[in-house]
């Protein structure tokens, strides 16, 4: 087992791998920007190395200030978390370079992956289902139509290099295509560097369904079941729960076996998470795969009882997963996280500042991910996220009850959270029914705007 | 017990004696004391540089940078500079050495005047020799950091009292 660890990032996931690694022995090295000096994962760490000022791009962006504390605190290996340098191949090649192991995929994997088009022709290859789409990069408006024609609208183009809605555009004719894939084109220059697009089926009213794997370094995967991530605003993920009230076992097990089979193909290590969208009727395709721990791995952990940090590390330590994983993986009762930002919970205003007030809700079944505490600073620079709640219940109604009673005992004063939020999404009927899909919190705000005036 | 940082300075300390041919050595920590004893004549190749010394013996109860003491204590430790000086700061995290290559001189001495941009050392970072430059004119008053040593970002290295 490592002798000592870095950790490459910061926050509540910094803070997450700090404590798995103290539970299992391991020296634990932080890194931080001089903004995170008094945070919690500085705090708690063995050792602490100021690594830059507060941009990320100066800080825990910046490999050769992260490579070179690594050094200096002489460590076996990095954790790079989730976000920042975690999907970063070219990080994952100077550790390997500098002899130092990075807790993931090999750097080839992370790229291939990591790349839209390639990742969707890998798993074509292994027989995943995935949605409908243009095979590759599409060169001209031409091709564009002609793959829309063979595809059936609506189609979306997205760009090959990018993520977070930018650089695409959901066409539902042909008559609109031409002009949305100029423009698609361009805004994909702009953000990423690279124009280049590619189609898929757009599915009007989607389910976003997700599958945890592992895989060890000896050809071994297994996959731990599924989380569905359907309530979302603008593509960023508010609330996650496991299991999926539309996956049934069969689903689950099939599913499960194909992608344990795709991924033994290309190699993969450590732990991952595939993506899916589910359409109106029940079926599933594959979008993408995240090469890395995930903020919402808490949901899955809850309902099979095994610690995913503690299984990456032994992992990359060379351990198989047979003695890491018990086989079958058994569900448990249900669990759903609520991620807490510092935002305000109606126009959702990133709100930095000190913290004067915090309590933590507790009791069976509830647990809570964050590196905040009273006295507490939120910087401007990061992420916005300062907690995760997650409630586990046998089923999924003991679940949102304790979910709505937990969070109201989360007190956060001196900054705005979306807490209050979180608290009308759980008494939405649409939501306690289970009735959503990635549009729901569209519909809801409506739903909330109506009810006002 | 000691930990493993503590256990190299002792080294460091323990070398630097050996070096330098000191027969009997003391030492107190908080508000320092130390009692030296020389074997003999100092070596012909060169004297012993007391400053070099002071400084290391000023380091050693504060450990390096990487220690779990809270992130400023590297330069809390040090005796507290006068308001005039200021203190040139690491660009980098890295490994800190006073002079371009191990035995060489010093790129600067305590006393000297600098000009802005003049190397004042070099931090090493991935294998590259880092050279650290002024950002004042002055005179150097104090070496903060200890060559061989780990700095981290933002980590003073030198005071200068600016002209």
């Amino acid at each position: 087992m490592f002798r000592k660890v870095l950790i490459a990032n910061r926050g509540e996931i910094a803070l997450r791998v700090i404590s798995a690694c103290k539970e299992m022995g391991i020296r634990t090295v932080a890194v931080y920007s001089e903004a995170d000096r008094n945070s919690l994962h500085v705090k708690f760490a063995d050792e602490a190395i100021c690594i830059g000022p507060p941009r990320s791009a100066e800080s825990y962006l910046n490999v050769p200030a992260v490579i070179s504390a690594a050094e200096i605190a002489d460590v076996d290996a990095i954790h790079p978390g989730y976000g920042l340098l975690s999907e970063n191949a070219n990080f994952a090649e100077v550790c390997r370079a500098s002899n130092i192991k990075f807790i993931g995929p090999p750097p080839e994997v992370t790229r291939m992956m990591g790349e839209k088009s390639t990742a969707r022709q890998t798993m074509k290859k292994a027989k995943v289902p995935i949605l409908p789409g243009s095979d590759g990069v599409i060169e001209s408006e031409g091709e564009a139509l002609e793959w829309a024609r063979s595809v059936g609208y609506p189609v979306i183009l997205k760009a090959v290099a990018g993520g977070g809605g930018r650089g695409m555009r959901i066409c539902r004719n042909a008559e609109e295509l031409p002009a949305l894939f100029n423009q698609a084109s361009t805004e994909a220059a702009n953000a990423f560097g690279n124009g280049d697009l590619y189609m898929e089926k757009f599915i009007e009213r989607p389910r976003h369904i997700e599958f945890q794997v592992l895989a060890d370094e000896h050809g071994n995967v297994m996959s731990l079941g599924e989380r569905e991530c359907s309530i979302q605003r603008r593509h960023q993920k508010l609330i996650e729960e496991a299991p999926s009230l539309m996956v049934t076992p069969k689903l689950r097990e099939e599913l499960g076996k194909t992608i344990k089979k795709s991924l033994e193909n290309i190699g993969y290590w450590n732990a991952g998470t595939i993506e899916f969208l589910m359409d109106e009727d029940g079926k599933i395709y594959f979008i993408e795969m995240n090469t890395r721990i995930q903020v919402e791995h808490c949901v899955t952990e809850m309902v099979t009882g095994i610690d995913l940090v503690k299984a990456q590390l032994r992992i990359a330590a060379g351990e198989k997963l047979s003695a890491i994983v018990p086989e079958p993986v058994v569900i448990r009762g249900h669990a759903i996280e609520c991620r807490i930002n510092a935002e305000h919970p109606e126009t959702f205003t990133p709100s930095a500042g000190k913290i004067t007030a915090f309590n933590v809700p507790g009791g069976n079944g509830v647990r809570v991910d964050t590196a905040q505490y009273a006295e507490g600073v939120v910087p401007p620079y990061y992420d916005s996220m300062i907690a995760k709640l997650i409630c586990h219940g046998k089923d999924r109604e003991e679940a949102m009850n304790k979910m709505q009673r937990a969070l109201s005992q989360f007190v956060v004063q001196g900054i705005h959270t979306t807490i209050p939020m979180h608290q009308k999404i759980f008494a939405d009927e649409e939501f306690r029914l289970g009735k959503f899909d990635t549009k729901f919190m569209e519909r809801f705000f409506e739903r909330q705007k109506n009810s006002k005036g | 017990m000691m930990d493993g940082n503590k256990l190299n300075e002792l080294r460091e300390l323990v070398e630097f004696l050996k070096a330098n041919e000191i027969a009997e050595f003391d030492m107190e920590q908080a508000d320092l004391k130390v009692r030296i004893k020389f074997a003999g004549e100092p070596a012909a190749t060169g004297g012993i540089d007391l400053a070099h010394l002071s400084r290391l013996m000023a380091s050693v109860p504060a450990s390096a940078p990487a220690a779990a003491a809270p992130p400023v204590a590297a330069s809390a430790l040090a005796a507290p500079i006068e308001e005039a000086l200021h203190e040139v700061k690491s660009p980098i995290v890295g490994t800190f050495y006073e002079s371009p290559s191990p035995g060489a001189q010093s790129f600067v001495k305590i006393g000297d005047q600098v000009e802005v941009g003049q190397v004042l050392c070099i931090v090493e970072a991935m294998k590259l020799m880092n050279e650290i430059e002024s950002d004042v004119a002055g005179e150097v008053v104090k070496r903060i950091a200890v060559s061989g040593q780990p700095v981290e970002y933002g980590q003073p290295l030198f005071a200068i009292r600016a002209r």
